[in-house]
């Protein structure tokens, strides 16, 4: 039996359920509208986004990815729109559309007024040696398969590719507790958001440019990888290859929307290599060539998912107008005020080029590209803005409570920070979905470097830790001084005591390792507690001796001495020869008190068995 | 390898498990599993091997490549990363294009 509805969705991704919502508000009920998907739960990519969102509180910016995706499928069925899962569109005939259902394994018939067709796109494979192998997986699989199925594929991974994705994709993996050996990408810059970039690189993991994947080595399963740097012509550079022992590899080299069934339609595809490859052609209402199928999101030209949430409002907000005859005018320009809005910034400099082939004009430019070197008034506790590039982004500006932060208006400008008006109170950073935000405050011993934290375990304070620069480095020791938790938002503040001159630079933290270097066996004194002293400026090994109680147990110093003497030559640059080593003292091997006593008695043979006997009555 | 702790999602430590069988072993997995990631937490990372005989796993995860076709209760071309795993589901590697039941 055919099935008619008033509107057909296919995906219920970011596009589809706007586009749901649009035409269910506009018509007024969600009935005949249905939207068909071939995964297991609604909300498509957005259910394994576990970052916040960048964009604005209208588009649920600094919200996180699968939160989005929850919230909209819960407005979407109180709409009362029909979601069917596990259902695939496999074909649309002249006469009618077949849908292929899973779960009974039987298909259905359907037929439409509109079809609103929102079916993403496809990771890109890549060519290399042995690039089937299990193990080598596509990025976006890797995190449907840590953050909807919470399993890892592997422990230490290789990703190819720095774009937004791959960037993404590694610092999940290492909230996911698995490793990332690198990030490769060919060309010769970081194509991601900077913000991405530097969560990633402050963790420590490298990211080789112009460097590229040649092999992928193994028998049954990834066991390493092999990459090689590139030219300008992004040819592998003889003699360049370097080995990396990895487990997975995982491509983030782009993505091609799924045109096949746009195509059955009718509509007119055309090869538009900046919106990523073939993509239906569309006017600004997101309208094909066929009167009525529409499109939105990746499908229509790759770019993410914020502006295929309002492309899918534009393309339901038409159906509706089409649907009944009223217009909603004022909502669809609205929604193409926002789009225009988003895209006037750099990084949408493709999808402006690749839409103005279709005839669809975008303007450019009109944001704050001015970064603000004032770094505040020293001394105060205070909010560090470290968002270099024009990007569309404003939950800094709007979350302050006392204004203090702006983004210049466009909301693609650099933001800046009134330090007149600002209090410290560290929302900013627990907003900020690039996590480029930090707190600091120059004290009089040491300084405060509050740094963004999405990481486990939550440090408690005190807890000391390897302080590391912007690039993952190691620069100094500090020690936690407290944790502001975050518990709603998850991303915490750990606030650091740092050297005093260092607050500029501390970006970051390790914990200490779990396998601990001892030195003195006795006393359980590690290495890192005596180079921890030493750095507090006592080099002498008696103060050492004091302050650690190292070489004060049982063996009185005998394994621990050399080695303290050595460090101590290491990190003060002193010749061992030249340092003090400390008195020898008196007994060299633990002497039972019974044995003394005994033996300053001896000559006395009446007292000793008396007391004797009273050492062993006790 | 199941992720026990996470900083940002919630992992259920109640979980239902689900048994199924894949190429004739036992292997436990959880009432939200799709076979791919029963599979991949039960540390079978080959699901099936080429018609050349190159070993095969997942790569796209969410139904769109075919990398990761498996045969179930007899029946190939089964998508292993879109499937949900049932109880006593037996799975076995595809090898090739899987042959038809006629
Ligand atoms: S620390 Fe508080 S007051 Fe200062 S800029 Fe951030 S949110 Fe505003
Ligand atoms: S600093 Fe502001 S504009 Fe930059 S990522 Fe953070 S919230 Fe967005
Ligand atoms: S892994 Fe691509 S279809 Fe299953």
């Amino acid at each position: 039996m055919v099935r008619h509805v008033k509107a057909l969705i296919v995906g219920s991704g970011p596009a589809g359920l706007t586009g749901a919502i649009a035409i269910a508000e506009s018509v007024g009920s969600g009935e005949e509208v249905v939207i068909i998907d071939e995964g297991i739960e609604p909300g498509g990519q957005l259910s394994k986004q576990t970052h916040k969102f960048f964009g604005h509180e209208g588009f649920y910016a600094s919200t996180r990815g699968f939160e989005i995706g929850n919230l909209l499928v819960k407005k979407v069925k109180s709409l009362g729109v029909e979601i069917i899962q596990q259902s695939t569109v496999t074909g649309i005939y002249e006469d009618v559309i077949t849908v292929y259902d899973r779960v009974n394994n039987i298909v259905h018939e359907y037929l439409a007024d509109y079809l609103l067709i929102a079916s993403g796109a496809t990771e890109r494979f890549l060519t290399f040696k042995n690039n089937t192998l299990p193990g080598v997986y596509g990025a976006g699989a890797v995190q449907t398969l840590m953050n909807q199925y919470r399993v890892l594929p592997g422990e230490s991974f290789l990703i190819v590719g720095a774009g937004n994705i791959g960037l993404i994709v590694a610092y999940q993996l290492v909230q996911a507790g698995a490793q990332v050996k690198a990030i490769v990408e060919a060309s010769s810059r970081v194509g991601g958001y900077a913000v991405h970039a530097n969560k990633v690189k402050r963790l420590g993991i490298p990211i080789l440019l112009r460097h590229t994947i040649l092999e992928a080595i193994g028998k049954d399963k990834v066991q390493g990888a092999v990459v090689a740097g590139v030219d300008e012509r992004f040819k592998p550079i003889p003699g360049t290859e370097k080995e990396f022992v990895v487990d997975a590899i995982c491509l983030a080299v782009g993505l091609q929307p799924n045109v096949e069934l746009v195509a059955q339609t009718g509509a007119k595809l055309v090869y538009i290599p900046e919106l990523g490859g073939y993509v239906p052609l569309r006017d600004e209402n997101m309208k094909t060539t066929v009167h009525n199928v529409f499109v939105a999101g990746d499908l229509s030209g790759i770019e993410e998912a914020t502006t295929a949430m309002i492309e899918g409002y534009i393309a339901g907000y038409n159906i509706a107008q089409e649907l009944t005859g009223k217009s909603f005018e004022d909502k669809i320009e609205k929604m193409k005020r926002e789009l225009e809005e988003f895209r006037r910034g750099p990084f949408s400099k493709k999808v402006r080029d690749g839409l103005r082939k279709m005839g669809i004009v975008f303007p450019e430019g009109g944001y704050r590209e001015e970064q603000q070197t004032d770094r505040g008034p020293v001394g105060k506790l205070r909010a560090i803005i470290e968002c270099p590039e024009a990007i569309p982004c404003n939950p800094c500006e709007t979350s302050c409570p006392t204004g203090a932060i702006n983004v210049g208006g466009n909301i693609n400008g650099i933001p800046q920070i009134d330090y007149s008006k600002c209090i410290g109170c560290g929302v900013c950073v627990m907003k900020c979905p690039g996590l480029a935000i930090f707190m600091i405050q120059e004290k009089e011993e040491y300084s405060l470097v509050g740094v963004p934290y999405e990481l486990l375990p939550v440090p408690t304070n005190g807890t000391k830790v390897k302080l590391l620069n912007f690039e993952g480095k190691e620069i100094a020791n500090g020690e936690v001084d407290h944790v502001v938790l975050n518990n709603k938002g998850k991303t915490h503040i750990v606030f650091l005591r740092v050297p005093k001159g260092y607050e500029d630079v501390v970006r970051s933290f390790r914990l200490p390792e779990k396998a601990e270097e001892f030195i003195c066996r006795c006393e359980e004194i590690t290495k890192e507690d005596i180079e921890r002293v030493i750095d507090m400026g006592i080099t002498d090994y008696e103060e050492l001796r004091r302050v650690l109680r190292i070489g004060m147990g049982p063996c009185g110093g005998k394994t621990c001495r050399s080695l303290t003497l050595q460090i101590i030559s290491e990190k003060t640059g002193r010749p061992i020869s030249e340092i003090q080593l400390g008195a020898y003292r008196p007994p060299t091997m633990p002497t039972p008190f019974e044995a003394v006593v005994k033996s300053a008695l001896s000559e006395n043979d009446e007292v000793s068995e008396n007391i004797q006997g009273g050492i062993e009555n006790e | 390898m199941r992720i026990k702790d996470h900083p940002i999602l919630n992992v259920p430590t109640e979980k239902n498990y689900v048994t199924f069988y894949f190429e004739d072993q036992p292997v436990c997995g959880t009432a939200d599993d799709t076979i791919a990631s029963a599979l991949i937490a039960n540390g079978f990372d080959v699901f099936g091997f080429t018609e050349h005989n190159h070993p095969r796993g997942f790569f796209c995860a969410i139904g769109k490549c075919s990398a990761c076709l498996v045969e179930v209760d007899g029946v190939p071309n089964v998508r292993a990363c879109i499937t949900p795993i049932r109880e006593g589901m037996r799975v076995k590697m595809q090898r090739g294009r899987g042959k038809p039941k006629w």
